[in-house]
């Protein structure tokens, strides 16, 4: 996982763009062209996947390929579609204009794909056709001649079948022709719009310096596109052509005719007449597909939901039951990795700072690898069979009720596991501020390391091992459903005001159910868990280091070697700060050390208290575990009452539901949204909202005499 | 619901279309953003689109693929009906 390249790594190889719908087989066809010679990063200041690759010609040749993001149309409606039509239109100063375009359709849904072929072929470069999926068009009983489109188009079309490798030959003995005919597809303009066409054509050479078909190709996407989205990175108009649209707006707006219909329209009558020209059915398709009937029990709403809940039940069970087996692996890896480290260095501050500060903290982290993973391989299969789709289906329903769009159900689910990967997988998200919402509330649902601290102070809460178990997991339950509810009503109280928007529009499309790419779901979990990896190499990294030096400096003084050092330190003097703040919510200045060192990773919490009250570690750790539920159960306020009443703990694991208490979420947030503006907006709601709700139920337990 | 092909065919949204009805698309009337969206995806007048199920996010069939369609986009699209429900 190497960073990603401001530029192809050879000048001179030739630079091949992938565009085509989304469920084209575009990624598929994508890792068969460049094997393992991919690199996965981001274009600069939008958080939009950008993979590019080598290939290699029949011939040898090697040639750069950008996968660039599915998209229906040019006239694009996220990030991810503005990058494609920005790159297409050699718009982005981080990536060269593309020689030549390979354009993938699925040869099973022509009509539909063909629009965005026929949008590009406008454009005047030189494009390869490939028609993929040819063996389900196939099976399905359509006959495509091929050979009659390639005449009418005049372009090379190459039929292929990206998952069995098909035509991939014959694809890359098209990539090594030197030269590549312009396709000959002639269609007209609406008449009414085509001095409009040419005006902004002519601006658009003269004033933004643009070829004369790039030109009438972008003037064609600006008429259609009235509020096109625009990303960081993409070149702005030059303010004589923004006049010249906004005047031919402005007399169409007063004329009353909708010229974007009539321009898509007559897109779709020309390519109606291509099509007629080239499909034959051989065989009549008979009754409903294998895809359908999978479909009426799937989308079914009662069956619907039965098997989506056994799914998702079965992705938690594995997360937290697999995970545990390489979480073990990872820590004595660690372990030994400490001690090999330890050995090296001479016993000191520096000796502390690496095995107590930056070991620890990446570890704390990384331990949750195993679980990330897993979650990325089960989002995988998920996305690659087509049943993502139908998840989000299904959800949308429940999503909508709180102005959400049943996209944003994957990341919510994540952060179950992690609010990292929950964030990230937020990117599918279309509509800006519903994906804002989402990342902004995901937070909430109780993270895989909030679990140590719940079962600490469940444990200090519940008196006695007699009581029964299901007690302790009502509790459990409780802050998990806390959490969600939590996060519901944000996300409805944020779509109603802060981010006010239009109710989510969803269209989207079902892909026919596929045998999942074992491969290419390895290749992509493997690309975001090193992610990850990275993320916490880097930021972590740093802030460990820094929360080392808070909770170790100042030192004690040598004269008075019986204080607590933690007390002493940075830390501990910000949890004396604190405390006016959070002896309202019943919580004494130690409890406040362990809410600030918990900003690592929450389930530090366990450890600082561990520290503070003085418990002998062992090596068993079931009984450190006793050791510390029995410190905290004796632990005293200095006027001698018990400062962990079953109040407190109640109030302390609702602090930990609501309250943003990780530096590596806010650093994923920032990372995701451009801005420090939203991490900090969130760590100020989210924590407020906490410090809120545990005053209200402090002040009513007082009250009441808890 | 009378569907005699010689008179004139019933009019509704698609949110009215009932499940297992097919129906061609007569007008879209939303933001313009949105029709467009719409017309892309290939919902465009003169397309047949069948309603396979759904009360408010429903699933249709239109030009050979499977799209699901939320309530806020399916009230837009007025079809006319041209096969009732089997």
């Amino acid at each position: 996982m190497t960073p990603p390249p401001a530029k192809p790594a050879s000048a001179r190889a030739s630079v091949y763009a992938l565009v085509g719908n989304p469920n084209c087989g575009k990624s598929t066809l994508f890792n068969a062209l460049t094997g393992l010679k991919q690199k996965v990063g981001n274009y600069p200041g939008v958080t939009v996947e950008r993979k590019v690759g080598t290939a290699y010609t029949q011939h040898g040749q090697p040639l750069t390929v950008i996968d660039l993001p599915g998209t229906y149309s040019l006239a694009a409606r996220s990030p991810d579609e503005a990058v494609t039509r920005d790159v297409l239109l050699g718009r982005r100063t981080d990536t060269a204009m593309p020689d030549r375009i390979i354009c993938v359709v699925d040869a099973t849904n022509l009509e539909r794909n063909l629009y965005l072929v026929h949008q590009i072929l406008d454009l005047g470069r030189p494009v390869i056709l490939v028609l993929n999926m040819m063996d389900v068009a196939e099976a399905a009983g359509l006959k495509i001649h091929t050979s009659r489109l390639e005449h009418t188009l005049g372009i090379p079309v190459v039929s292929c079948a990206a998952s069995t490798g098909r035509g991939l030959i014959e694809l890359k003995l098209a990539l090594s022709r030197p030269d590549l005919p312009l396709s000959r597809h002639a269609w007209d303009v609406p008449a009414a719009i085509a001095p409009a066409v040419s005006e902004l054509q002519a601006s658009l050479q003269d004033s933004d310096k643009k070829q004369p078909l790039i030109a009438r190709a972008e003037a064609l996407l600006l008429l259609t596109d009235q509020d096109s989205v625009r990303v960081s990175g993409s070149t702005p108009l030059s303010p004589r052509t923004q006049e010249i649209l906004s005047s031919w707006e402005k007399r169409w707006a007063a004329d009353g005719t909708d010229w974007a219909a009539a321009l898509v329209n007559a897109r779709y009558d020309s390519i109606g007449r291509l099509t007629a020209e080239i499909i034959g059915t051989s065989s009549a398709p008979s009754g409903p597909s294998t895809s359908d009937r999978i479909d009426a029990w799937v989308t079914h709403p009662v069956w619907g939901w039965i098997i989506f809940g056994v799914l998702m039940g079965v992705m938690f069970l594995s997360i937290f039951t697999f995970a545990g087996i390489p979480m073990g692996w990872i820590e004595n890896l660690v372990a030994a990795f400490s001690g090999w480290v330890s050995g090296l260095i001479p016993a000191g501050d520096f000796h502390d700072l690496v095995i107590d500060g930056a070991i620890a903290g990446v570890e704390g982290v990384i331990i949750f690898l195993p679980q990330i993973l897993i979650l990325f391989l089960f989002i995988g299969l998920l996305e690659s069979t087509g049943y993502m789709a139908r998840a989000a289906f299904i959800m949308d329903r429940l999503m909508s009720k709180v102005g959400l769009n049943g996209r944003s159900f994957i990341p919510l689910l994540g952060s179950y596991a992690c609010a990292i990967p929950g964030i990230m997988a937020a990117r599918t998200i279309e509509q800006p501020k519903d994906r804002l919402v989402t990342i902004l509330v995901a937070p909430f649902m109780s993270c895989s390391a909030r679990l140590p601290v719940y079962l600490l102070l469940i444990a200090a809460l519940v008196p006695d091992e007699q009581v029964p178990v299901g007690l302790k997991i009502g509790i459990m339950l409780l802050m998990y459903a806390l959490g969600t509810f939590g996060a519901f009503g944000f996300a409805w109280l944020f779509k109603k005001t802060l981010l006010r928007g239009a109710p989510p529009l969803m269209i989207m499309e079902l892909p026919p159910y596929r045998l999942p790419k074992i491969r290419d779901v390895l290749l992509q979990m493997l690309e975001r868990g090193g992610i990850f990896v990275k993320r916490a190499g880097t930021i972590i990294l740093g802030l460990s280091i820094i929360l080392w030096f808070l909770a170790t400096y100042p030192k004690l003084p040598d004269n008075q070697p019986e204080g607590d050092p933690l007390a002493h330190s940075l830390a501990g003097r910000a949890g004396h700060a604190i405390e006016p703040a959070i002896a309202p919510l019943g919580f004494d200045w130690r409890i406040g050390i362990g809410l600030i060192q918990s900003f690592a990773a929450r389930e530090v919490f366990n450890s600082s208290m561990g520290v503070i009250f003085a418990v002998e570690e062992s090596d068993d750790e079931s009984a450190n575990e006793l050791h510390l539920r029995d410190a905290l159960r004796a632990a005293e306020r200095p006027d001698g009452t018990k400062l962990f009443t079953p109040l407190i703990c109640l109030n302390l694991m609702v602090f930990y539901v609501f309250a943003m208490q990780c530096i590596s979420t806010i650093a994923v947030v920032k990372r995701e949204t451009n801005s420090w503006k939203w991490p900090l907006f969130q760590l100020a709601y989210m924590t407020g909202f906490a410090w809120f709700i545990c005053l209200v139920i402090y002040q009513t337990g007082r009250a009441l005499g808890y | 619901m009378n569907s005699d092909p010689r008179l004139q065919r019933p009019r509704m949204t698609l949110t009215e279309l009932p499940p297992g009805a097919a129906g061609r698309v007569c007008a879209l009337n939303g933001e313009a953003e949105l029709c467009q969206r719409l017309r892309e995806m290939g919902f465009c007048e003169s397309a047949v689109i069948e309603k396979i199920s759904g009360r408010s996010t429903l699933l249709c069939q239109i030009c050979g693929m499977r799209v699901a369609l939320g309530e806020g986009v399916a009230k837009h699209i007025t079809v006319e009906l041209i096969r009732s429900a089997a």
